[in-house]
């Protein structure tokens, strides 16, 4: 019985006693912690490929379901964990960006990093467990302690700057804790139960108002956690203050785990029907649309490279949950695709960030004068990666974009739309201002033709992870972008798993 | 230009006021909603709806815990302890990394003899009565976290009465942080055994049961109560030292 | 009903310590105070009329209080206590950066 899915409690237990043996290792060579990160990084990431692979025609028929009961098997178990295809879907993505990120860490982090590991492990660990569980308190449990882990990471540089961003995140992350545990205590109070398939079942049963009051708790608690406009000021501070493989991996990363939280409780749990009947669901799209609106234009007036990311994913994510909010399925088609995409450009553009920036004197856009002859190829890397979050043809930013331009128009929500193309035209001024800036000649290096292919042939010998893996991430930008298909049977099935809540709940329910 | 600088703290004063006055008065709103959404609240449905009857019928019976609390905490909802205590260590990780100065903490001498004295006797009987809270958790009120915080008084305690280089001195930070890994290592290490025994990940380990109500029964809940609790003890002394460690720069 | 009503009056002004207040340390405190309010409710509501969801040796007990809800409370007040630790410490090294604990006065967080 519970033998089968063993692998569940590993994907959440192997990072967590990785953790612990890094907070352990600070008498160990560095060679050998880079190893040993790698290596774990590496192991979770060959369990989630083996979970996919082993199971390709179930997951092609959509109907993969993966379940492990804690404790007590027989019909009253407590606490379960359960992976369905959308669960995959995202433990998928964010496996591999976090092993590419703890790659580029391993050169990145000179410092600390003992700690440093501790502290990504155990949220890669509070990670893994808020998309697996099943059960809404260990959901909460995850949530904050994705929170407090987080934040001695934001803080790890030690300067005022960084020391006030992490304080202001964790007041909005505690506060955001809070509604959320008011939203499942209602629930318990009302139902009796955590488990969120029984919660789906008589979640009917709720009297209306009832139904209102833990509707907004848990709304305002993941707005506060995704930076949506009324509530977004810490959000540029936190992503910008941190080291930027941590900036990758708030940014790329673990955003898409509130969305996915997102999706998991109002479609799965709370049936999106009752945030129709109530009205809301409307509330939430234009306020999504406003935030990425907003997000974009607060972006044209930032004056620090990482602070003008941030404020553009704040755009982004306003768009993906407007369109998620339609409800359609070509709206969910986009909106996980745009996931996937800002996942691979966010995260890269961070990651070449942080290597553009180690050579300048701060993140003022004043001083990255010139820095585009500094590192020709990596800032090539950048523009790359910056035209796909722009949306151009051939990347894989233009192909999500252009879904969920197309779902906003088939739901005729032409706002939605006038959005997506007005974000990608202040994207591109404000891109282009940096980048301008950066090829502002200050000495002109005269390098000839032949230099330039010497240059590239010590690109080849070279073995300089960090651009390696920035490389990377624009060949997969690249690639997606002409291949995206490879990401069709996943997302549809990931799609059924968000329209047919059915199945989970009696999947689940169901032993 | 007298009267702009008279006049200009009177307007900012009202416009605070203001600003209170519009908050409290938003605020009492929101308050009204929820007192009339609360209002609607069905009577307590917790134990006719979903598990809690179940626990509280078997509970005894699944588990040998007497403290039914307890049951839940380390048996049925074992898996959030775990998680819990992990939160735990992460805070602890956290507090000493952004803490981190390699500073011997002394605030104070302490104070009088009679006072030393008094706490001399007393503390091997608060040790006592914390490990007792932490190893009868399954039995009457109390248990792994509530111990440890008793625990973690103690040496909160030396600090004032005895100085705070005292406590430094005696117990070094790497047994703290010893005794709380070793914690949280006993969790996890009852949770694989769970698995290898009785087939599921922090299942209570059947052949520990004995007669119920004495002190080695219920499982591997008392040692996981033990476990926690000098996790727990160990990492809340590690949070305060590593918070008056600022204290020795300004007491100089 | 009383414990609804004592509930939100304790929330509310928890809240309004937390966003109102510019002394940090009155912020975290206002937030303790949300979370008390959580807890206290928690317990209240939960409580039916029965005995301390604990047996007694040789006793038959009628009626007992729901366990579950304390066992969710005891982990929330862990959770609750660390978050307070670390938003101190945090505090504790901002006074040491710009000497002051004043909301209003440090550069840069109310813009």
């Amino acid at each position: 019985m519970s033998w089968m899915n063993i692998e569940l409690i590993l994907l959440i237990a192997l990072p967590a006693v990785i953790a612990v043996f890094m907070a352990f290792s600070s008498s160990f060579k560095q060679r050998t912690r880079n190893i040993l990160a790698v290596t774990g990084a590496g192991i979770e990431l060959y369990l989630v490929f083996s979970l996919f692979f082993l199971n390709f025609e179930a997951v092609k028929n959509s109907n993969f379901f993966l379940q492990y009961t804690i404790g007590y098997s027989n019909p009253p178990f407590v606490i379960n964990f359960a992976m369905d295809n959308l669960s995959l879907l995202f433990s998928l993505i964010v496996t591999a960006a976090v092993f590419f990120i703890v790659i580029f860490s391993t050169q990145y982090i000179r410092d600390k990093e003992s700690r440093y590991f501790a502290f990504f492990f155990l949220v890669l660990a509070s990670i893994q467990g808020s998309i697996l569980t099943a059960d809404l308190f260990t959901l909460y449990l995850f949530i904050e302690a994705i929170t407090i882990f987080t934040t001695p990471l934001i803080s790890f540089k030690k300067t005022e700057k960084t020391t006030r961003a992490a304080m202001q995140y964790l007041f909005y992350g505690i506060t955001g804790g809070v509604f959320f545990f008011i939203s499942i205590i209602l629930i318990y109070f009302n139902l009796g139960t955590l488990k969120m398939a029984a919660v789906a079942e008589s979640f009917v049963l709720i009297s209306t108002p009832m139904q209102l009051t833990i509707i907004i708790f848990f709304l305002l608690a993941l707005i506060i956690k995704l930076g949506i406009f009324p509530i977004h000021f810490w959000l540029p501070r936190a992503h910008s203050a941190c080291p930027a493989p941590i900036s990758a991996l708030l940014s790329g990363v673990l955003l898409k785990v509130y969305l996915y939280i997102f999706m998991r409780l109002f479609w799965t749990m709370i049936a999106f029907d009752f945030l129709v009947e109530l009205h809301l669901s409307a509330f939430v799209l234009d306020l999504a649309l406003v935030s990425s609106l907003i997000g974009h234009v607060f972006a044209l007036q930032a004056d620090k490279l990482k602070k003008m990311l941030a404020y553009s994913s704040i755009g982004h994510i306003g768009m993906i949950l407007a369109v998620l909010m339609l409800n359609t399925e070509a709206a969910f088609y986009g909106g996980l695709l745009h996931i996937i995409a800002h996942m691979l450009m966010k995260s890269g553009l961070f990651l070449s960030s942080g290597y553009l920036l180690r050579t300048t004197l701060s993140h003022h856009i004043d001083d990255l004068k010139g820095i585009g002859h500094k590192n020709r190829l990596v800032f090539i890397a950048f523009i790359i990666i910056c035209l796909g979050t722009i949306g151009m043809p051939p990347l894989i930013g233009f192909v999500s974009k252009w879904f969920v331009l197309l779902a906003f128009l088939e739901a005729r929500h032409y706002f939605g739309a006038f959005v997506v193309g007005a974000g990608s035209i202040i994207a591109l001024i404000y891109y282009l201002r940096y980048i301008s800036q950066a090829y502002e000649t200050v000495k002109t290096e005269n390098k000839t033709l032949r230099e330039e292919l010497v240059s590239l042939k010590v690109f080849f010998k070279s073995t300089n992870i960090m651009k390696n893996i920035i490389y990377l991430f624009t060949l997969l930008i690249i690639f997606f972008g002409l291949g995206y298909k490879f990401f069709e049977i996943p997302i549809n099935t990931a799609i059924f798993e968000l329209l047919n809540p059915q199945k989970y709940i009696e999947l689940v329910l169901g032993g | 230009m007298e009267i702009p600088t008279e006049t200009q703290p009177e307007v900012e004063i009202l416009n605070k006021l203001m600003k209170k006055a519009l908050v409290s008065f938003v605020l009492a709103g929101v308050a009204f909603a929820l007192y009339r959404s609360f209002a609607l609240m069905p009577a307590y449905q917790g134990l006719n709806l979903g598990l809690s009857n179940y626990i509280i019928e078997s509970g005894l019976k699944d588990t040998g815990s007497l403290n039914l609390i307890t049951a839940v905490l380390y048996d049925y909802r074992a898996f959030d302890s775990l998680g819990e205590s992990t939160v735990i260590f992460g805070a602890v990780s956290g507090i000493v990394l952004i803490l981190s100065r390699k500073m011997l903490p002394v605030s104070s001498k302490g104070l009088s003899f009679i006072v030393k004295r008094t706490l001399g006797i007393m503390t091997p009987f608060i040790a006592l009565f914390g490990l007792y809270i932490m190893s009868h958790g399954h039995l009457t009120p109390g248990g792994g976290f509530q111990g440890g915080v008793i625990l973690a008084a103690i040496s909160i305690i030396f600090s004032i009465v005895y100085g705070s280089a005292f406590d430094y001195r005696r117990y070094s930070p790497q047994t703290k942080t010893a005794l709380e890994t070793g914690g949280a290592l006993t969790f996890l290490g009852l949770g694989l055994a769970g698995i290898l025994m009785e087939g599921a990940f922090l299942q209570n380990l059947g052949f520990l049961t004995a007669e119920t109500g004495t002190l080695i029964s219920a499982g591997s809940i008392p040692y996981i109560n033990i476990g926690v609790g000098f996790k727990v003890g160990a990492g809340l002394a590690i949070i305060f030292y590593s918070m008056i460690q600022k204290t020795f720069e300004e007491d100089f | 009903m009383f414990n609804n009503l004592i509930f939100i009056i304790l929330f509310m002004l928890g809240f309004y310590a937390l966003i109102m207040k510019t002394n940090l340390i009155k912020n975290v405190i206002g937030l303790n105070i949300m979370e008390a309010a959580v807890f206290f409710w928690v317990i209240s509501f939960s409580d039916v009329g029965g005995e301390v969801s604990i047996h007694k040796l040789g006793e038959e007990v009628t009626k007992f209080n729901d366990p579950v809800p304390q066992a969710l409370t005891l982990t929330g007040i862990v959770i609750g206590a660390s978050t307070a630790a670390l938003l101190l410490t945090l505090i504790i090294e901002l006074n040491k950066f710009s000497g002051t604990i004043d909301r209003e006065k440090i550069e840069g967080l109310n813009d």
